[in-house]
């Protein structure tokens, strides 16, 4: 993946200081160097708390009692665990992590078979599908939810597929589809086509060629892109909502509303639920964060 | 993640790959041992959904906006064509001008001209930080870019919760605000102002890092000697930097523009977002809300049309950029 680097211009050594960091002894006022490292103080306090404050917010809530009554700090007044046994019980939100689960896993399953045998195709074979497939990528980016969720929602209502969850999960593995294509290809691209005609002089065929050459060579960008598909996937909304009515069905981004009633809103609840769905997100996320830049800019230059 | 590698010999609808034929052109062309229908066949299930789920409904969102089609017709199965009916109401309607295209284009233009400044500015920071600072910065806005659209909004409404969130509680102390009498979720400025927050927030870390990861490309004896010649800060940026960043800038921009244009959770889970007030919709949410909570399928539908139809020149321009990035 680190071939599909974004830009044209030669690449720096990589984790190296940057060029602006210092080391560079040229004829600076001493002054003004202290008022660079203020102002890189002053920046970094400022990004880290709009950064984390909102997670910070989020988590100090979800473990404090009282949440509800008004006390609003950084840090829990009564650190507690009982709005996660709410969340758990009365809320039933296991059923939800359940469901979420389970379309994250179907998500994964289908959509990262689907877009390995693509991506190959794209990406090995004299094949002018790749501009389709980068125009396919852009749709799914361009196209506003709406324009998908009404027409599918009559043709799900008229095949009495509302409420199915199968039916959630094969229109998130179309959504996750065309990123997921287009990322593997990076990945199968840069696999050396030699690899491949050593293994047929060898006597393999296609079949075991891919197996046992291409998909080994392929798994960390598999993983990586499962990744994002699973998270697509976990936090969808906009179909859940609509797909979804019946309360065991829903998965946990539906399942967070109903602590927002007309008498009010039960923000302990609330942020106990946001984290229980964050904390995974932000997991998965550290974990593959680099390929998500490279994927989104870069897998459309190299080829 | 160990699902993930045992999936593929457990899907028994997968297409079999063909033993290669020992005929076709073997030798010359490149390494090409398999026949020459293989590729199609390995992508046949991946442009089988795609186009069931995207291609399709796309196309019968199209016709369903040329239709009278409303909950008889979801119920009955059957639909009359329409004309232009649907357009003629939504383009004679006072929400699509007054309240729905502006609250699309200019939130879009204010919160995309933020992040990207936002985000450059992150990024210019974490290349003066030194190693590990870097490293703890890179990992707060990580936190940032990974908090779900729907959670991070819940979090933003709670902040500035009218009764007893956090910014009202300040304000109230400071003697700045009552309480009683102020409801920004009610006030249009207000609203998208806390909805601008909540976007800036989720959309700045893509672009810091993308940014990032182009100014580490930028020679740095460049900028020295420009720096040597006395050119300072500013001046370096724009004439040394900046143009050659300017295919990174482009692609992260208009995608920016078209996430931010077609924001829909963030405004949609927000107090009167999903319909109750009417002030603050714009053209995502009215047509949903006109699909899915009125039953106008076919009016809905041709709101959405509308705003794809937006979203298609810019990304019209997107592409443009990206061929000629490809040309470098």
């Amino acid at each position: 993946m680190t071939t599909t680097a974004v830009p044209p211009a030669p690449t720096a050594p990589d984790g190296a200081p940057a060029y602006a960091t210092d080391g560079r002894g040229g004829p600076r006022a001493p002054r003004r160097r202290l008022r660079g490292r203020l102002g890189n103080a002053v920046g970094f306090v400022l990004v880290l708390a709009f950064s984390v404050g909102p997670a910070l917010i989020m988590f100090s809530t979800a473990f404090d009692a009282r949440a509800n009554d008004g006390s609003r700090s950084l840090l829990p007044s009564d650190p507690s665990l009982s709005n996660f046994q709410t969340v758990f019980g009365e809320a039933g939100f296991g059923r939800y992590l359940l469901n979420s689960a389970m379309v994250g896993v179907g998500t994964v399953l289908a959509s990262g078979l689907l877009a390995l045998l693509a991506s190959v195709a794209v990406a090995r074979f004299r094949f002018r599908l790749r501009t389709t497939m980068l125009v396919l990528v852009l749709v799914i980016q361009m196209v506003p939810l709406e324009a998908l969720v009404i027409p599918l929602f009559i043709q799900a209502s008229s095949l009495d597929m509302l409420d199915s969850l199968i039916g959630l999960t094969v229109v998130y593995v179309a959504f996750s589809l065309p990123f997921a294509i287009w990322m593997l290809r990076g990945f199968v691209a840069a696999v050396p086509v030699e690899l491949e005609e050593a293994a047929y002089l060898d006597g393999a065929s296609w079949r075991q060629m891919f197996w046992h050459v291409l998909f080994p060579l392929c798994l960390p960008g598999l993983i990586a892109t499962s990744v994002f598909s699973f998270i697509t996937a976990w936090n969808e909304f906009v179909f859940a909502i609509t797909f979804l009515g019946d309360e065991d069905k829903f998965t946990v981004a539906a399942g967070l509303r109903q602590f927002f009633t007309q008498y009010g809103t039960d923000w302990g609840s609330v942020m106990a639920g946001s984290t229980i769905i964050t904390v995974p997100v932000m997991v998965l996320f550290v974990i593959v964060q680099r390929r998500l830049s490279e994927g989104l800019v870069a897998g459309a230059v190299k080829g | 993640m160990t699902t993930t590698q045992a999936a593929p010999r457990q899907e028994p609808g997968a297409p079999e790959p063909q033993e290669r034929s020992p005929s076709p052109a073997r030798g010359s062309g490149g390494g090409r041992l398999t026949p020459p229908w293989l590729p199609w066949l390995l992508q046949a299930p991946a442009l089988l959904v795609l186009g069931g789920l995207l291609v399709y409904p796309l196309l019968w969102v199209v016709t369903l906006a040329f239709q009278d089609f409303n909950l008889r017709e979801l119920r009955t199965g059957g639909f009359h064509w329409s004309g232009l009916d649907n357009f003629r109401e939504i383009l004679g309607d006072s929400t699509l001008w007054q309240v729905a295209l502006p609250n699309t284009v200019v939130f879009a233009a204010v919160n995309v001209a933020l992040t990207v400044v936002v985000g450059t500015l992150v990024a210019m920071l974490l290349l003066r930080l030194g190693p590990w600072l870097r490293g703890v910065l890179t990992g707060a806005i990580m936190v940032a870019w990974a908090m779900p659209a729907v959670t991070g909004t819940y979090v933003w409404v709670y902040i500035f919760d009218t009764s007893d969130g956090m910014v009202m509680r300040l304000l109230s102390t400071l003697g700045l605000a009552d309480p009683d009498t102020t409801n920004w979720f009610t006030d249009r400025a207000a609203f998208f102002g806390i909805a601008t927050l909540n976007v800036v927030h989720h959309g700045f870390p893509f672009v810091a890092i993308t940014v990032l990861a182009g100014l580490l490309t930028v020679p740095k004896e460049v900028l020295e000697s420009a720096e040597l010649d006395g050119a300072g800060a500013w001046r370096r940026f724009w004439h040394i930097t900046f143009p050659l960043m300017k295919p990174i800038f482009a692609v992260v921009v208009v995608l920016s523009t078209i996430w931010d244009f077609k924001v829909f959770t963030q405004i949609y889970l927000m107090p009167g977002g999903s319909g109750t007030n009417r002030e603050v919709l714009n053209l995502g949410t009215w047509s949903y809300v006109t699909a899915l909570s009125q039953n106008r399928y076919g009016s809905g539908a041709a709101i959405a049309v509308v705003l794809t139809l937006l979203l298609l020149g810019i990304t019209l321009v997107y592409l443009r950029t990206l061929f000629k990035q490809e040309e470098l």
